[in-house]
């Protein structure tokens, strides 16, 4: 394998765009080529990740970016992976340029809910679940997190301040990001005065519908000569997946493919949780840090809930995570959020992250779910 | 050609159908691993042996997850709130379902027992056992 660079990454504000997705991925993705120091016709392909283009009624929207980027006759393709889209479609790039089949490739996620109502964007994350056997029982993905934390809660001994004092961090870290939906720090007491959604999660317990666009450019290390940012190297790539329906978990205390992936990452990294400076990880509800810094092998189960209450993983903690804000406040424009960890990722390392720096930018780790665990990335990333 | 092709005994739809009509609770149960599950497969989930015979599921358990449900998806815009529930049925298994009788946490307890009920509308009902005399 071919030691493979991020070279470039952008993100525009993700909230409400009055653009389209399919205009909004063209520009990060030229934003993230030029930063790179390539040119768009370097590219061998162009890995695109746009779950509910149907709701813009677009589909096959990679050919479109491509022309819009002058690079027509680039081979283009989809990748769907829930809210794990954006980084499946990085794996996808990671494998072609590793693997010597092109160059460079360029990874974009983009979406756009905002001009539906709530109920319909519901609706539509509520489609990745599996629809026959859980939306069709009532579920959406709120409830279904719900769910985990209440077998959580039920397991270990937590205190809703303890997922409220994730919420907070992250609308913390997010006023500092200009990416971020929310730029406004919310206190304790907001956190304990919003409704409840699906208990027990409340309102500030959940990210929210975002639109937003972000890019990624990958590219060979032997390519590149001299990168014009602090490139990434791609440590680890790795993919897991694991039974989608609740039903057939025996076990709710996590998600099976965050666990399998971390796993298969640390191995090919040859690293170690502890070797880890700070984490991008899938909070798409507080409860879903809770699972994930147990499942990645940073906490020993039933112990991760206080860790934000803490302050371990304040962006100036022993374990940072989610400077960016996170989905809960960066937001989760949901095929933009892989590829928006990464940029995030980029800009700590290229010391472009103030007011939310990290102490040390050594060795990062982005992790991103698809659903409730039906899929799995992690990526581990490095200085040179 | 078609015989290379595996035949199943039911479409999904006429699964969810069973419910709605409170009939039956279809699933599988695998005859190397002994799995019971309540989702629609060709191979076992957990084993990966085509060994999946089609098994009619128990009709009572108890709650072993839920939330209650304020903010619902537009097929169930008019139900809310309601619980959804994992169930562990009594005679192997879990299925997961809605309970629209129950409207608030201090309704439902984590271990209550359940029983499956026609419904109104697709997906699996449940409701709570009548306490013992």
């Amino acid at each position: 394998m071919r030691e493979t660079w991020v070279v470039g990454a952008a993100s525009n504000r993700f909230g409400k765009m009055k653009e389209s997705g399919r205009e909004a991925a063209t520009r990060v993705a030229l934003a993230a080529i030029e930063q790179s120091g390539l040119q768009a016709k370097d590219l061998g392909y162009t890995f695109v990740s746009n779950c509910f283009g149907i709701a813009e009624h677009q589909a096959h929207v990679g050919p479109l970016i491509n022309g819009g980027l002058g690079i027509p006759d680039v081979p283009s393709c989809t990748i769907e992976s829930a809210c794990s889209s954006s980084s499946a479609a990085l794996h996808e790039a990671f494998v072609q340029v590793a693997g010597g089949f092109v160059d460079a490739a360029l990874v974009v996620g983009a979406e756009k809910l905002s001009h539906l109502d709530t109920l319909a964007a519901t609706s539509y994350f509520a489609i990745a679940a599996d629809y026959p056997f859980e939306t069709k029982n009532g579920a959406t993905f709120p409830s279904l997190y719900a769910t985990l934390a209440n077998a959580y809660q039920s397991t270990y001994p937590t205190k809703p301040e303890m997922f409220g004092a994730i919420a907070v961090r992250d609308h913390e870290n997010a006023a500092h990001n200009p990416h971020a939906h929310f730029q406004k720090p919310i206190s304790m007491d907001t956190y304990l005065a919003s409704p409840v959604i699906a208990s027990p999660l409340r309102l500030y317990d959940c990210c929210p519908f975002s639109d937003g666009a972000a890019a990624v450019v990958v590219a060979a290390k032997e390519r590149i000569g001299t990168p014009k940012s602090e490139p990434l190297v791609i440590r680890a790539s790795a993919r897991a997946g694991s039974i989608t329906e609740m039903q057939d978990r025996p076990d709710l205390l996590g998600l099976p493919a965050t666990r399998t992936a971390a796993a298969k990452a640390f191995r090919q990294a040859h690293l170690e949780p502890k070797d880890i400076d700070f984490v991008e990880l899938h909070d798409c509800f507080t409860i879903a840090e809770v699972l994930a810094l147990e499942d990645l092998g940073f906490f020993p189960r039933g112990t991760a809930a206080p860790a934000a209450l803490e302050g371990v993983t304040a962006h100036d903690g022993k374990l940072p995570v989610n400077p960016s804000g996170g989905l809960k406040a960066k937001g989760h424009p949901v095929s933009a959020t892989g590829a928006s960890q990464v940029v995030e990722i980029f800009e700590q390392f290229n010391g472009r992250a103030q007011g939310r720096e990290v102490p040390k930018t050594e060795v990062a780790l982005a992790h991103n779910v698809g659903a409730t665990g039906g899929s799995c990335s992690v990526h581990i990333f490095s200085r040179r | 050609m078609d015989d290379a092709i595996p035949s199943a005994s039911h479409t999904v739809d006429e699964w969810i159908h069973g419910y709605e009509e409170g009939e039956i609770l279809r699933g599988f149960r695998c005859t190397h691993c002994s799995l019971i599950t309540a989702t629609w497969g060709l191979a076992c989930p957990r084993c990966g042996q085509r060994t999946l015979e089609e098994h009619t599921l128990g009709r009572t358990g108890r709650v072993v997850a839920f939330t209650i449900l304020n903010v619902p998806g537009d097929e169930f815009l008019n139900d809310a709130p309601y619980a959804y529930v994992v169930v562990e049925l009594d005679a192997g298994g879990r299925i997961t379902g809605w309970m629209p009788s129950v409207k608030s946490v201090d309704d439902l307890t984590i271990h209550q027992r359940v029983h499956f009920v026609p419904g109104y509308k697709p997906g699996v009902q449940f409701a709570k056992d009548a306490p013992p005399e």
